[in-house]
């Protein structure tokens, strides 16, 4: 038997060498590694003032019809916040599109993944519910779906009518920044942020104009003039996650005119 | 069945006990059935706890495999070679402990049609998928590993002896198995607790010990289990023939072993107070003071480490096998209920994402089809263990193989006992 031939100590040297290519190989073709945060041309981000925010959840019914979404999931809750000079505060919470985000960094099949502009995309399909995502999502951005949503959409048609397919029973599921909207804004010459055929349904949504979405990477674009001028704070932002959605603080004076 | 088969039905404590697991097996199998129809809403889990019993099962049963990779680094690398009937009933263990493990993830996944695709697409960067990846790579190691044992199944060594023979010479690559096992579970052991440990969002969790905790009380709990069935089955049948000579020397082992585990989980929860971090805190307060406090204080700590830890290194208690015994059982359902501490706790406080906000809690009770189903995998790996013993000769001491060291080995011929 010339098997036997081979000792321990080749046998060693061959796993390891044989580890190292694999590894190696690996290493050359995904550069594009979960690990590393997306820089394209255009990086999407969403800017909103707490200061106009009235709670009306205009925005959490526009996103259920556009996204036809589960009236018993929100991809974006509005949250109380306490009180400025007698006021009601909200925050708004859509998915945060983190440029390091954990629920990319911990899905072990990349069906979450970062688009070139920043969005952090679910892919439905790939997905196997492992439910990693949810654990480690500091934001509670992320919805199981426990069940497969059948029936009507209550918010369709007075809120929207649905742009993508639900999704089904066993993934979890999440804001997208409207990426439909987007994409298709920009295909026909639009400007996401400015013409509202290519925003998000929130933001198009808010009655109040509490809501901006923009291109950081332009100076000129509402989003960045807006964190140019005003004072701003991110969620949970001790954890290095590096969310695009920004919150402009509630001010008194704001508030009263 | 039996009826049908048996023109006179006998009931024995075997056929008996045969009887309760195939009960317990096919109420879960209804209930595992249910949920795939169903899907997972009805279970018990939320948004908010989206890994329940299950997971404390796959978690459990993957460091109650443990004493596979560690007997078998121990006798075949460590030259411990006396220790190999042990390793061989590790093994065996192993082996139930991980199909068990891949059961509970099956039913836990939301797609499980979908399983396949942490072999396909690679995000290297994802704990789970290490864990999901070794978990495949050992599982196919142990089988290999049992190769020797499953070749002593009596119908195989009549009817297919040339298979049988080549199944047993499996056991000349023992060594070879052995590395491949060990760093394959230093991986996967030790990633299943980085698994919680990375994840920054909770900070009752966010921690690099995590780690080495569900490795160490891998090594501990795995050891156990494979010692206590050892001695269970020897206790209840005369197919299973031990030296306790070699279980005795491997529970003072882990008398001493016990030692270091609890000072490393006794020095971890403590330095937990160092410093006030929003939600660590409160999580060590649900386990010394909340609705854990008699899990982590009496089932973990007194009863899953100190009391056997003395038990195991007093020598009078240990010599006495009914006081061994209740030893090794304890560390084994103590290391469980670390599993399940750690696993829920963290889900359990919630922490604000608003800047400012209180830390609330929730809770969670697993739902009856959970249990049914959990209680169905845990039946399928004690009737495996004892249809092991009882035809594969899983415990039997002295059977002791020795050709690993020499090349030749003959074609077994069929045994008869």
């Amino acid at each position: 038997m010339t098997e036997q031939n081979i000792n321990r100590r080749d046998f060693i040297k061959l796993t390891a060498v044989g580890l190292a290519v694999a590894a190696g190989t690996r290493a050359v073709t995904q550069t594009r590694a979960s690990g590393d945060a997306p820089h394209g041309e255009r990086q999407w981000a969403m800017v909103i003032d707490q200061s106009k925010c009235t709670g009306c959840n205009y925005c959490t019914l526009a996103c259920q019809a556009h996204n036809d979404v589960n009236p018993d999931i929100q991809w974006n809750k509005v949250v109380e916040d306490g009180t400025v000079s007698g006021h009601q505060i909200y925050v708004p919470r859509p998915c945060m599109h983190c440029a390091k985000a954990p629920c990319v960094e911990v899905c072990p099949v990349k069906a979450s993944y970062y688009r070139e502009d920043g969005i952090v995309m679910m892919d439905y399909d790939r997905c196997i519910g492992c439910r990693y995502c949810q654990i480690a999502c500091p934001y509670d951005a992320r919805s199981f779906n426990w069940e497969a949503f059948t029936g009507d959409n209550p918010a369709v048609p007075e809120w929207g009518t649905p742009e993508v397919d639900r999704r089904p029973r066993g993934v979890p599921e999440k804001c997208s920044f409207c990426y439909q909207r987007v994409d298709r804004g920009l295909s026909l010459g639009l400007t996401p942020g400015v013409d509202a055929d290519a925003t998000p349904a929130c933001v198009v949504a808010c009655p109040t104009g509490a809501r901006m979405f923009g291109d950081l990477n332009d100076p000129e674009s509402s989003v960045s003039k807006a964190l140019h001028e005003n004072p701003s704070y991110r969620l949970r932002e001790n954890l290095g996650t590096g969310p695009r959605v920004y919150y402009l603080p509630a001010i008194a004076e704001k508030m009263e005119a | 069945m039996l009826k049908n088969l048996r023109s006179k039905l006998v009931l024995t404590p075997w056929l008996i006990w045969l009887g309760i697991m195939g009960l317990a097996l096919l109420t879960g199998l209804a209930a595992g059935l249910l949920v795939f129809w169903k899907g997972l809403v009805i279970t018990n889990l939320t948004d908010l706890v989206p890994w329940g019993l299950w997971i404390t099962i796959d978690l459990s049963s993957i460091a109650l495999g443990a004493g596979a990779f560690s007997l078998c680094a121990g006798v075949y690398l460590f030259g411990l070679k006396r220790y190999q009937p042990i390793a061989r009933t590790a093994t065996f263990v192993g082996l139930i402990g991980y199909t068990m493990a891949t059961l509970a993830l099956i039913l836990d996944i939301g797609k499980p049609e979908r399983f396949w695709h942490s072999m396909i697409y690679w995000n290297t960067h994802s704990l789970l998928w290490e864990v999901t990846m070794c978990v495949i790579l050992y599982l196919t190691v142990l089988l290999f590993e049992s190769m020797p044992i499953l070749a002593n199944l009596e119908w195989l060594r009549k009817r297919l002896p040339k298979i049988a023979a080549l199944m047993e010479r499996v056991h000349h690559y023992a060594p070879f198995l052995a590395i491949l096992g060990l760093g394959l579970s230093s991986l996967h052991q030790s990633s299943l607790g980085a698994t919680y440990g990375v994840i920054k969002a909770r900070p009752f969790w966010f921690k690099p010990e995590m780690s080495v905790l569900f490795m160490f009380s891998a090594i501990v709990g795995g050891i156990s289990l494979t010692l206590f069935v050892t001695m269970l089955s020897s206790r209840l049948t005369n197919k299973a023939k031990v030296n306790d000579v070699l279980i005795e020397r491997v529970a003072h082992f882990v008398g001493y072993l016990l030692i270091g585990y609890f000072y490393f989980r006794a020095w971890d929860a403590l330095a937990t107070t160092y410093t006030y971090d929003p939600g660590r805190s409160e999580g060590l307060r649900f386990l010394t003071k909340g609705p854990f406090a008699f899990n982590f204080w009496i089932v973990e700590m007194l009863f899953g480490m100190i009391l056997p830890m003395i038990l195991l290194l007093y020598k009078p208690a240990r010599t006495n096998h009914f006081w061994r015994m209740v030893a090794l059982l304890l560390v084994a359902v103590g290391v469980v209920a670390f599993r399940w501490d750690t696993n829920i706790t963290g889900q359990l406080v919630l922490m604000p994402y608003v800047s400012g906000a209180a830390i609330t809690y929730t809770s969670y009770r697993p739902s009856l089809v959970e249990i049914l189903t959990g209680t169905a995998i845990i039946a399928y790996g004690l009737t495996a263990f004892s249809l092991g013993v009882k035809y594969l000769r899983v415990v039997d001491h002295t059977l002791v193989e020795t050709e690993y060291e020499t090349v030749k080995v003959q074609a077994a011929e069929p045994v008869t006992i």
